[in-house]
């Protein structure tokens, strides 16, 4: 139930986007105040996609939590499973084989590849550039049948096991990853030229939404969002995990903070993927592909942070003991970013605003955590069962 | 000039042909891994891999399966070992095809196999029983039940040493 805000006389008009719009994919509701054309304020609620996932984790065990949590994204499934098995390994005291963690990193930069292709492709659409959706999603089919190939799912790959991977990599894949990567690197490039020198397309990305790189630091902005305005931030590199300490990473940033640079560096991040995939593919350690793992997880507690397509994921992790997880707290690289839209939204076009929230690769259901409940009665954000249902007695009256 | 460009490359597109495919007409294949509808599998004697231990159950995230054991006489053997499955079901509307039964599976008797037409009207029509899933018997040998001595099964994992 969505409460209508009356603007107060002659002050402003507001407009409210969502839950369902045709601009946005997802739900969410945005309202914007404008003075003509132009937004003069946004505010935002989230909440419509909630699934209590967090929830679910304290009836599941070590096994099935992770099964669940991989479905928390469907584009960025494998960073959900990578860190979590990251984090219960590290609360169990045992370390996945290198083999294992080169693999998690094999696919974790697969899957960047197609995240990456495929909100290049959303993006264009936002901007009216369908030619370039399309032919970046039919490109996106290579990767897929990549990973289809390599763990038998397109989505949802389920290759992390706690205690290491299912998949092994042989000889005929590599050929296979090999020869998708080197059509795809070519694709890319000429996906690098249209970005930055088709007129039409730059009109709508060059200077829109210019964040500094203090306004990115102050909003606490990650991933290559913020690596668009300057800020050299990736936890593959701060805090490397899996194998990435083996096969470092190098920084892609740009400086200009517009629609642009935000293009310009997820499109460059792809160059960086490919070298790091036959990095990997080229020195790819022997060995098991699991170690054992105990039932029972011992008591204590973990964070753990791996580099998400989109930016840093976060999980926090808890332990007593037993066969459940106490409690996994997931953090989504959404919900940082999501701060930065409604500031960027300011003095803009309201024509923009869909290619302000597509920038930052919005996704909105990885990234609700909680609803909260605006009441016209007023009574807090916290609700009985009771509460509840007298709540649905008077709503269906 | 940038016109001529221009329709160049809207003749290339035209004389390249789509990239999609016709999909109920042409089907595309499917990779070696890809994880499909269960099968159960029988020995070359015609004898059931599955010895109803209900650890693919057990492992199965989404609770699709349900595992009814039975035990196994010299006159009526199912499978090699004590026990067999007397029921197994595989509720494919809520199957992840994670393939965690596969490797949970100490027989190798479950395996996800290439179907991936699974669409139903009934809800009832989607809990697959072991009669859907289990394979054929091979040509020349004789169903189960059988009477057959009790034979081996052979274990797909090894002893693994136990964590510290």
């Amino acid at each position: 139930m969505q409460v209508p805000i009356m603007p107060a006389k002659g002050e402003k008009f507001i407009i409210p986007i969502g839950p369902q719009h045709p601009a946005l994919k997802e739900p969410g509701h945005f309202e914007f105040s404008v003075d003509g054309e132009v937004v003069t304020g946004a505010s935002l609620r989230l909440g419509y996609v909630h699934r209590g996932i967090e929830k679910g984790t304290e009836g599941r065990n070590w096994v099935q939590t992770l099964y669940l949590l991989e479905r928390i994204c469907g584009i960025c499934s494998h960073v959900h499973a990578t860190a979590y098995c990251l984090g219960v390994e590290r609360l169990a005291g045992v370390e996945a084989p290198p083999r294992a963690q080169a693999i998690r990193s094999l696919v974790a930069e697969l899957e960047r590849i197609h995240s990456h292709l495929l909100w290049l492709g959303v993006a264009a659409h936002e901007a009216g550039f369908d030619m370039l959706f399309m032919h970046s999603w039919r490109d996106r089919e290579i990767v897929m049948n990549l990973l289809e190939g390599l763990t038998g799912n397109r989505v949802n790959y389920s290759a992390n096991v706690l205690g290491g991977v299912k998949c092994d990599i042989d000889a005929r894949q590599t050929d296979a990853i090999l020869a998708g990567l080197e059509h795809l690197e070519d694709r890319t490039r000429h996906y690098l030229t249209v970005v930055t020198s088709d007129v039409m397309f730059l009109r709508r990305t060059r200077g829109i939404g210019v964040m500094t790189k203090d306004v990115a630091e102050k909003l606490g902005v990650v991933g290559p969002t913020a690596r668009a305005s300057g800020v050299a931030r990736d936890v593959r590199l701060n805090a490397p995990y899996a194998a990435y300490d083996r096969y470092p990473v190098e920084l892609i940033t740009a400086t200009a903070g517009d629609l642009e640079a935000r293009f310009i560096v997820r499109v460059q991040e792809l160059f960086e993927t490919y070298r790091v995939i036959r990095a990997i593919l080229a020195d790819l350690p022997e060995g098991e592909l699991t170690v054992r793992m105990p039932r029972r997880i011992k008591e204590g507690e973990t964070i753990s942070r791996v580099e998400a397509p989109r930016g840093e994921l976060f999980y926090f992790i808890k332990s007593n003991g037993s066969d459940t997880a106490e409690r996994v707290k997931v953090r989504t690289p959404t919900l940082p970013n999501m701060a930065s839209v409604l500031t960027l939204a300011v003095g803009h076009q309201l024509a923009d605003m869909p290619m302000i929230l597509a920038g930052i690769d919005p996704c909105f259901s990885c990234n609700d955590r909680m609803i909260v409940v605006r009441d016209p009665a007023g009574r807090g954000a916290h609700w009985t069962w009771d509460d509840l249902r007298e709540y649905g007695i008077e709503y269906y009256r | 000039m940038n016109m001529v460009r221009g329709f160049a490359t809207t003749l290339k597109h035209v004389i390249e042909g789509p990239v999609t495919i016709e999909y109920p007409e042409q089907e595309r294949p499917v990779r070696e891994r890809f994880k499909g509808r269960h099968a159960l599998k029988r020995y070359e004697n015609g004898l059931e891999k599955c010895i109803g231990c209900s650890l693919c159950a057990a492992a199965c995230p989404a609770d699709a399966i349900w595992v009814e054991a039975a035990e196994n006489t010299d006159e009526e053997r199912y499978s090699p070992g004590e026990r067999y499955a007397k029921t197994y079901e595989i509720n494919m509307l809520r199957c992840i095809f994670c393939g965690y039964c596969e490797d949970a599976c100490p027989t190798e008797a479950i395996v996800l196999e290439h179907e991936y037409r699974l669409s139903f009207n009934d809800r009832y029509d989607a809990i697959y029983t072991k009669d859907m899933l289990i394979d054929p018997v091979p040509p020349g040998v004789q169903g189960t039940p059988q009477v057959t001595e009790p034979g081996k099964f052979t274990r797909s994992i090894p002893d693994m040493e136990n964590p510290k």
